[in-house]
């Protein structure tokens, strides 16, 4: 399998040229805001992740939820499907997960916290079939319908947050209770900074473990096979026997699930946020989609560009030090997607020229047939 | 009541409007614009932010109206990043759409604290019209339309004519509309396919970019880096409205009227009686949506060629 | 003066890797049907390109009555009164036959469209030439033949001088063709040059004047029509004689592997017969062929029987199993195989590796997935024994993505798949077409010979030829139904078209 480790390295290099475009962006804009101490802040976005432990813990907090929504994103992709849904899948898993921390404290310590990781996944999948369906027996454009899918979520949520689980005094979600938060596994001890801990916990454990089954499921599985099949061609997929339809919903639902047990991830962690009620979006949600890209949809590229989105999140918040707004880190982030769809332009031209060379191998070695 | 309900409904019904008419211009191009949100909010800055400095300089309604072409500048010059992309780099439109919804806020508080030290650009609204001479004074239709109304009303619905006009009625429509049919076709007779994709998407561009500040003068009195999603409620009136101007005006109406029983539901004695939350009013457009596209995904009117990228090379 | 309307002198287009164009000349008398005869991939499709402005030619030029031109683009094309009939008609399919006429050329008077003064021209041009359409008909509405009518009125509303008509015949019915000719030559008469590309023998007999041959991208010649056998220019055409004639004994029938009765298959949007109550069936053995013009219901008679498509009324029954509503794996693994008629769109994943797509019905088989993962060892050499088998030829083996590959070779891949699969019934929708001459005796053979070893095949073929030489028993759909079973060592080409055109009498 030569060949596919050839097609992995251009894609690593396109993403690193979108990365590249991205920060050089961000220090132009350094430079407009504050030329005097661009440099500083810029060094803060590119060591703040690991100035210390706690930091370092941080990003790693910080790229939990958005590994996950990332794999969502990326797992849809392999059927063809672009999962744009992740916001309200996001959003669903966390109110399901948030509820059952609450309320559901009769079950047993080990217990609470699973059983609210599994009610985020169902919550998610619940919220990705949806898209899934019409997709495939309508033959609804998932986009839309995932865009749907996330204002009736954060509608539905903000009701049902306003009347099951309202904290008034801080307009937002009720905290679950210390059975339903994520074990923290010693992590506390050892990402410190002085004496506060960082917020990691088992969840970014669980998101690494989730890269590496999707990974397996993806390309070593005869299910990771049919859903190829649909994504790249769909009629094929029908003619070789694979029940299209289903391998559509499925891909939904367990984007869905995943993108949902990334909102139960962040709000069990224990770290003191309830979900807001608000009328945007969750950011988590979006994150996905740059992470998913700058991974190239490889499981275990995810998790890696989760932990560099977020790395630039911490960077971010040392860079507010210097005096500059942390919506520079949003801006860098815009900029290497925008590049980054690009970059899928660059590969194919990479790939036009490398199937030029081919045809010209298969014509040489046909004689000039044809 | 029922007048002060039909006036609420225009402040939410004509940003709607603008704003989907821009994505039909590009979708019927042949490209996908779910970036309209983002431009919204650039165009709704820059007009704000101009009103806010020319503001007390000025008399009120000039200002309006020079903010509207701020506005309608600034969202051009934001939608040609993602013309750029969707035609010249044959980028995937939904992906550059994405980003341009992650920069535009991001980018406008960012310029928002260098221009100004905090985010929020505060304005005084001084551009509603207590009621439009003698038209204001008209019986019944009066109180309707012409009252506690803003010009921008009056340019909303010009936009939908002019609209309709140029789709249907002249050569750069029948032009266009063949783009995102048929953008071979359009080829083979000599149409330059991206030249009318770019005026496509720099048309959305201008109209979202009014749009943004059209929602914000009415229903706010600072501007906070926000349309509310109002871009992507937009792309659904696109949607419901199946492409189509006419219809898109319907649609818009229909969920103007749902996001103002959201917002004032609460003081209409019979709506509170029935006791349905706000959040279920606001869902309505998106579950409406869902519910129509369900039935008619598979006879959908929306242009064949639209998110594809023409590559002139290919054979 | 120049004899010559439109000369393209020695001119060479590269693509990476091919020489589409080697020094290709080609010139155009006034008033005449120039036929431009050559097997796919021969280079007519690429010549017209450069003369249409879409390719700049690395060497060579163009004159125009004398003149030489610089062609960049359709429209400087169009300026020089070049016009063409694309394959794939340029119809925007929501668009009146009208809008689509004008459009590029409309006329405005105010910014506004002037319409009516371009009604009144293209109902004049229809009447001048016997073009008969309907300007307020949506395109999408109208027949194909009435389509071909509104890209010829196109040209002709763009007062273009030298038409170009791309491979026109293909989509009709022998009516239409007949109809067609027709009027190519009453163009000519009326003073238009005409360029036509096409790979058929008979038709250039039946209307062309003079007739350049291209092979392999070289010029091989220019003749005279007239004079000249059909024999003559398909040797030109292929650069040796040709006989497609197939060797085959006569058929020894054994059970019936497929039995088909009273099947419909019903349009999903106004609920039109598709295919209407149709009975036949398929014994071990033989050939059996579905003639008939494109879009008479073969495509979906195969894939109601295949599964792709959802059956009205009727059943189907596979070595004595009834199948009618089992799904498409269960057929697949009870002795059906299908060479689809769109390889592209059916028969390959295009983007997988050549291993991948040879196990495309098969991959789930204990020999190749052990408890949900795929054995990829086992996957790879399959497919390299059949690569070597069926002598499959791609750049990297089994680990080729199949995009890549010659479409002959796609096929190759196909054929190589389903026969091994080693199916009772096999179904194959226009296996050669496409390809050149050396694939299609290929494959011609391999369907022969799956026949002796005793499978029954169905084959699904618009090609006239191949059905005379192929079959042992023809069945003539039109319009949905059978109309006719005949038997190819009697009936004559003559007979067979009649049935095809829906003229014949019911027989079966």
């Amino acid at each position: 399998m030569k060949k596919q480790k050839n097609r992995d390295f251009s894609a690593l290099a396109s993403s690193l040229a979108a990365i590249v475009c991205g920060l050089l962006v961000g220090l132009i804009v350094l430079f407009i805001a504050d030329s005097g101490k661009a440099m500083q802040g810029f060094g803060a976005i590119v060591t703040g992740g690991i100035v210390n432990r706690k930091n370092f813990g941080q990003v790693l907090y910080y790229a939990t939820p958005i590994i996950m929504t990332g794999l969502s994103v990326g797992f849809a992709n392999k059927t063809g499907l672009f999962n744009i849904g992740g916001p309200g899948q996001y959003l669903a898993g966390a109110f399901a997960a948030v509820y059952v921390g609450v309320k559901w404290t009769f079950l047993p310590a080990g217990l609470h916290w699973i059983v609210a990781l599994l009610a985020a996944a169902l919550a998610g999948a619940l919220w990705g079939l949806v898209p899934g369906l019409m997709k495939a027996y309508s033959n609804v454009n998932e986009v839309i319908t995932c865009i749907m899918m996330n204002y009736i979520g954060l509608n539905m949520v903000n009701l049902l947050v306003r009347q099951l689980l309202f904290d008034q005094a801080r307009n937002q979600s009720r905290q679950p209770a210390a059975t339903a938060v994520l074990p923290k596994m010693g992590f506390d001890k050892f990402f410190v900074a002085g004496a506060t801990p960082s917020s990691v916990n088992i969840g970014i454990l669980l998101a690494m473990l989730m890269g590496v089954v999707m990974y397996i499921v993806v390309n070593k599985t005869k299910f990771g096979y049919e859903l190829k099949a649909c994504g790249y061609n769909r009629d094929a997929a029908k003619y070789a026997g694979v029940d299209e339809k289903r391998s559509i919903v499925l891909s939904m639902v367990i984007a869905g699930a995943l993108a949902g047990i990334g909102g139960a991830l962040y709000y069990l962690s224990g770290a003191g946020t309830g979900i807001p009620l608000t009328d945007e979006l969750a950011a988590e949600g979006f994150n996905g989609i740059p992470v998913a890209l700058l991974g190239m949809s490889h499981p275990i590229g995810i998790v890696f560009s989760g932990i560099f989105i977020s790395y630039l999140k911490v960077g971010g918040q040392s860079m507010q030090a210097f005096g500059f707004a942390p919506q520079i880190i949003d801006i860098i982030t815009s900029v290497i997607i925008y590049f980054a769809a690009f970059a899928l332009f660059f590969k194919l031209v990479i790939g036009r020229m490398r199937r030029r060379k081919e045809e010209n191998g298969v014509i040489k070695a046909k004689g000039g047939e044809e | 009541m029922l007048y002060f309900i039909i006036q609420q409904m225009m402040y939410f019904s004509i940003p709607l409007l603008i704003v989907a008419l821009g994505g039909l211009f590009s979708e019927r191009s042949g490209v996908v614009n779910i970036a309209l949100e983002g431009i919204m909010v650039i165009g709704a800055f820059s007009g704000i932010y101009f009103i806010n400095q020319t503001q007390g300089a000025l008399p009120g309604q000039p200002v309006l109206l020079l903010a509207i072409l701020v506005a309608a500048a600034a969202g051009m010059l934001i939608s040609l990043l993602h013309a750029y992309a969707a035609i010249n780099m044959k980028a995937d439109q939904v992906i550059s759409g994405t980003a341009i919804n992650i920069f535009a806020p991001a980018f406008v508080i960012f310029v928002a604290r260098m221009l100004q030290g905090v985010q929020q650009i505060p304005f005084v609204n001084q551009f509603r019209i207590n009621s439009v001479p003698v038209l204001g004074d008209i019986p019944v239709i009066g109180p309707l339309l012409f009252q506690n109304t803003y010009i921008t009303t009056y340019i909303g619905v010009g936009i939908l004519v002019i609209s309709w006009l140029v789709l249907y009625k002249t050569r750069f429509g029948l032009r266009l509309r063949a783009c995102g049919e048929h953008p071979q076709a359009a080829d083979s007779v000599g149409i330059n396919v991206y030249k009318m994709r770019y005026a496509g998407v720099l048309i959305s561009g201008a109209l979202a970019g009014i749009g943004g500040l059209v929602f914000v003068i009415p229903t706010s009195t600072n501007f906070n880096a926000t349309v509310s999603g109002y871009g992507f409620l937009a792309l659904a009136v696109l949607i419901f409205g199946q492409w189509k101007p006419w219809r898109i005006a319907g649609a818009a109406l229909f969920f103007g009227f749902m996001k103002t029983l959201s917002a004032v539901y609460s003081g209409i004695p019979f709506l509170v009686g029935l006791g349905i939350p706000s959040n279920i009013y606001k869902m309505i457009p998106y579950v409406a949506t869902l519910i129509l596209l369900a039935f008619t995904g598979k006879t959908s009117c929306a242009p064949k060629a639209e998110g594809i990228p023409y590559d002139k090379g290919s054979r | 003066m120049s004899e010559y309307v439109i000369e393209m002198c020695d001119i060479v287009k590269e693509f990476p890797g091919i020489i589409a164009n080697d020094h290709i000349t080609l010139q155009l008398k006034k008033g005449e049907i120039h036929a431009l005869l050559g097997e796919n991939g021969a280079g007519k499709s690429t010549l017209m390109s450069v003369l249409f402005g879409m390719y700049q030619p690395e060497h060579g030029v163009i004159k125009k009555d004398g003149q030489e031109v610089k062609i960049k683009d359709p429209n400087d094309a169009n300026r020089l009164g070049i016009g063409m009939v694309h394959q794939h008609f340029k119809l925007v399919h929501n668009f009146t036959v009208l809008e689509n006429i004008i459009l590029g050329v409309e006329t405005v008077k105010g910014g506004l469209l002037k319409m009516d003064d371009a009604r009144k021209r293209v109902v004049e041009l229809s009447e001048q030439y016997g073009l008969s359409v309907d300007p307020d008909a949506i395109i999408e509405d109208i027949t194909v033949g009435m389509q071909q009518r509104v890209e010829i009125l196109k040209m002709l509303y763009r007062e273009n001088e030298i038409l170009i008509f791309d491979e026109p015949t293909a989509v009709l019915t022998p009516q239409e063709i007949e109809e067609l000719m027709k009027i190519m030559k009453n163009l000519a008469k009326e003073g238009k040059s005409i360029l036509f590309i096409t790979h058929k023998l008979n038709e250039i007999k039946a209307a062309a004047d003079r007739c350049t041959v291209l092979r392999k991208g070289k010029y091989i010649g220019t003749i005279d029509v007239a004079p000249a056998s059909k024999e003559e220019m398909s040797e030109m055409m292929v650069g040796r004689k040709v006989s497609l004639q197939v060797e085959k004994s006569d058929a020894a029938c054994g059970e019936k592997v497929l039995e088909v009765e009273g099947l419909s298959v019903h349009s999903k949007v106004g609920g039109k017969h598709l295919v209407k109550d149709v009975t036949f069936n398929v014994r071990r053995g033989e050939i059996v062929c579905v003639a008939g013009i494109d879009g008479n219901g073969q495509t979906e008679l195969v894939q109601a029987i295949t599964g792709l498509m959802k059956i009205d009324a009727g059943k189907v029954v596979l070595k004595g199993e009834d199948i009618t509503n089992a799904h498409i794996r269960k057929r697949n693994t009870s002795g059906l195989g299908h060479i689809p008629e769109d390889r592209h769109k059916h028969g390959l994943v295009l983007d997988y590796p050549l291993a991948y797509n040879m196990v495309l019905q098969r991959y789930f088989e204990p020999q190749f997935c052990n408890h949900g993962f795929l054995k990829f060892d086992e996957i790879y050499r399959y497919s390299d024994a059949l690569i070597e088998k069926f002598d499959v030829r791609s750049g990297q083996g089994s680990d080729t993505i199949v995009r890549s590959m010659s479409g002959g070779n796609q096929q190759k891949a196909i054929v190589a798949r389903e026969i091994d699969r080693n199916p009772d019934l096999l179904i194959a929708v226009q296996p050669t077409r496409g390809l050149d001459v050396g694939a299609i005796e290929y494959i011609h053979k391999q369907l022969v010979k799956e026949r002796d070893e005793g499978r029954g095949i169905l084959l699904v073929s618009l090609e006239l030829d191949e059905v005379m030489n192929l079959s042992d028993r023809i069945l003539v759909m039109y319009e949905g139904e059978i109309v006719a079973e005949l038997d190819p060592k009697t009936v004559t080409v003559q007979e067979l078209g009649l049935y095809m055109a829906g003229s014949g009498k019911k027989e079966a």
